[in-house]
């Protein structure tokens, strides 16, 4: 009888273990294509050639994992070891959100990122991403824009927008969301493009609008929530600052915001 | 996408709501038949912490008064896979591993008391359940692995045997003080026979693995005991101890 148990538990742990291991390299790969994707510095237009070039190889990795580890997670298995690989699944919505707005300015959606994991894990069947994994890495995914906004503003002196096409956006636009345009606080900059600030607003609007179920998901939100609330008060007060002492200086001269807040990315 | 208004297609968030608030109602569904379990669980070790002052003669009181919470066992079980079998297996899993956990102790000790096999005359002591029966026992499959329902893992079955062991652990001390020199030494048997099968077992660094590295205490135990009796010469003459 035990030597049955035996089996069935070494492939039991084998199998964790293997999905572990793939799991951190996945982190690991999402992680560097963040990086990479830090560098880019323009919204609403496809990423530049450096960053597609640069990240090719970990989207592979990435790929490559996903498929090794396929089979392991099919059917009554996908839930058991849901907790094993929700770490990679984070990161790795974290990098694909990223990128995706980078590219588009607008959010992937749960089905995009479910079917893009799907994609990519091959014939052998999808490897699970659950609605609590796509829904945490959108919060990391807060805190990258943070860093993208501020990096911006540093470098260029002003807030980063996408290209003006207020014209579609104004007809379809519905009730909550045009508060949250209204609020778009860029004096002497009022411009129709939306600014990775009212984005993030409404990122934070949504997210705060989540109403989590109790257990591990519940509190691991409420983690995130602190922090996604942070990410945004960073990038609003960086505002401030720039509006403040910004209107003092000829345009262009951002040196001392570059300092302090680049202190403030690095301890982030 | 296209023609979307905002940063957000706001059907996004909408569909992320509606599928916690479905994994909430689920959940509460399943803390109420949960908590029914953990009830009819107390029932069982309620009536069978009588058999520690018991002696093998009046057992079959003892068994007979457990029947009824062993069915309500039994029945609290059966729904529970109904509507666990309703979602995959493991999502919701931890929910009440505990309490099947339990319930699964109950059946085992009933059995070992006798219970099973019990044929109206002296109870016999000494009968693990495999896992199969154990399942039949429950009315639930067990060790599932091609269809994605309710069944008791393997994990929750060796756990619920080193809960027996110690409990057992306990027993063979009662026995003792009852007058019975007879059981410790089946028990002596019994416990070295389930260590010896976890020793097989190549363990993690889990729950599993601390819970089967107290086993030698109990072994122990149920030793020293052995060893008392043999000491005094109040063993049954075969004792070979």
């Amino acid at each position: 009888m035990f030597e049955g148990f035996r089996t069935e538990l070494d492939e039991h742990h084998d199998r964790r273990e293997r999905i572990i291991k793939a799991s951190r390299d996945i982190t690991a790969a999402s992680k560097k294509i963040i990086f990479t994707l830090q560098r880019v510095r323009a919204l609403g237009q496809p990423v530049p050639p450096f960053a597609t070039k640069g990240n090719a190889h970990y989207w592979e990795i990435i790929e490559e994992r996903y498929k090794s580890i396929a089979a392991d997670v099919q059917g009554l298995n996908a839930y058991r070891y849901s907790t094993n690989i929700t770490g990679g699944n984070q990161e790795f919505m974290e990098a694909l959100s990223f990128q995706h707005y980078l590219e588009t300015q607008t959010l992937v959606s749960y089905e995009e990122a479910k079917s893009r994991i799907a994609t990519m894990s091959g014939e052998g069947g999808a490897v699970l991403l659950t609605p609590e994994d796509y829904i945490l890495g959108i919060f990391d995914m807060v805190g990258e824009l943070m860093r993208f906004s501020i990096t911006a503003m540093a470098t260029n002196g002003k807030l980063p927008a996408g290209k003006p096409k207020k014209a579609v956006k104004a007809e379809s636009d519905d009730g909550d969301k045009m508060d949250v345009d209204e609020q778009t606080p860029v004096p002497g900059r009022n411009e129709e493009p939306r600014t990775v600030l009212s984005d993030l607003r409404e990122l934070r609007l949504q997210l705060e609008m989540l109403e989590p179920s109790g257990g591990r998901f519940g509190s691991d939100v409420r983690k995130k929530a602190d922090v996604m609330r942070e990410c945004v008060d960073k990038v609003e007060k960086a505002l401030y600052s720039l509006t403040v002492r910004g209107s003092e200086r000829p345009k262009g001269w951002v040196p001392d915001i570059r300092e302090e807040r680049r202190a403030e990315v690095e301890s982030y | 996408m296209a023609g979307q208004a905002g940063m957000i297609d706001p059907t996004i968030f909408e569909g992320l709501q509606t599928k916690i608030d479905e994994d909430t109602a689920v959940r509460d569904e399943l803390k109420d038949i949960i908590q029914a379990l953990e009830k009819s669980n107390r029932n069982i070790s309620f009536v069978l912490s009588r058999a520690h002052s018991t002696t093998v003669a009046d057992l079959p009181n003892v068994l007979k008064a457990v029947e009824e919470p062993i069915r309500n066992v039994i029945e609290t079980v059966s729904k529970l896979s109904h509507t666990a079998s309703k979602q995959p297996y493991y999502k919701f899993n931890q929910m009440w591993a505990r309490q099947v956990q339990d319930a699964a102790f109950g059946v085992l000790l009933w059995a070992w008391l006798g219970g099973r096999d019990y044929n109206g005359e002296e109870a016999k002591c000494g009968r693990l359940l495999t896992i199969e029966e154990l399942g039949e026992v429950l009315k639930v499959p067990v060790n599932l692995k091609d269809k994605d329902e309710f069944h008791l893992t393997i994990e929750e079955y060796l756990l619920a045997l080193t809960m027996l062991v110690e409990e057992l652990t306990r027993l063979a001390r009662n026995a003792v003080t009852l007058g019975d020199y007879e059981r410790p030494l089946l028990i002596n048997q019994f416990v070295k026979d389930v260590f010896a099968g976890f020793q097989i077992l190549n363990l993690k660094n889990d729950i599993l693995r601390r819970k089967s590295d107290g086993l030698k205490y109990r072994v122990k135990d149920v030793e020293d005991v052995v060893y008392d009796l043999s000491l005094r010469n109040l063993l049954p003459k075969k004792s070979e101890q």
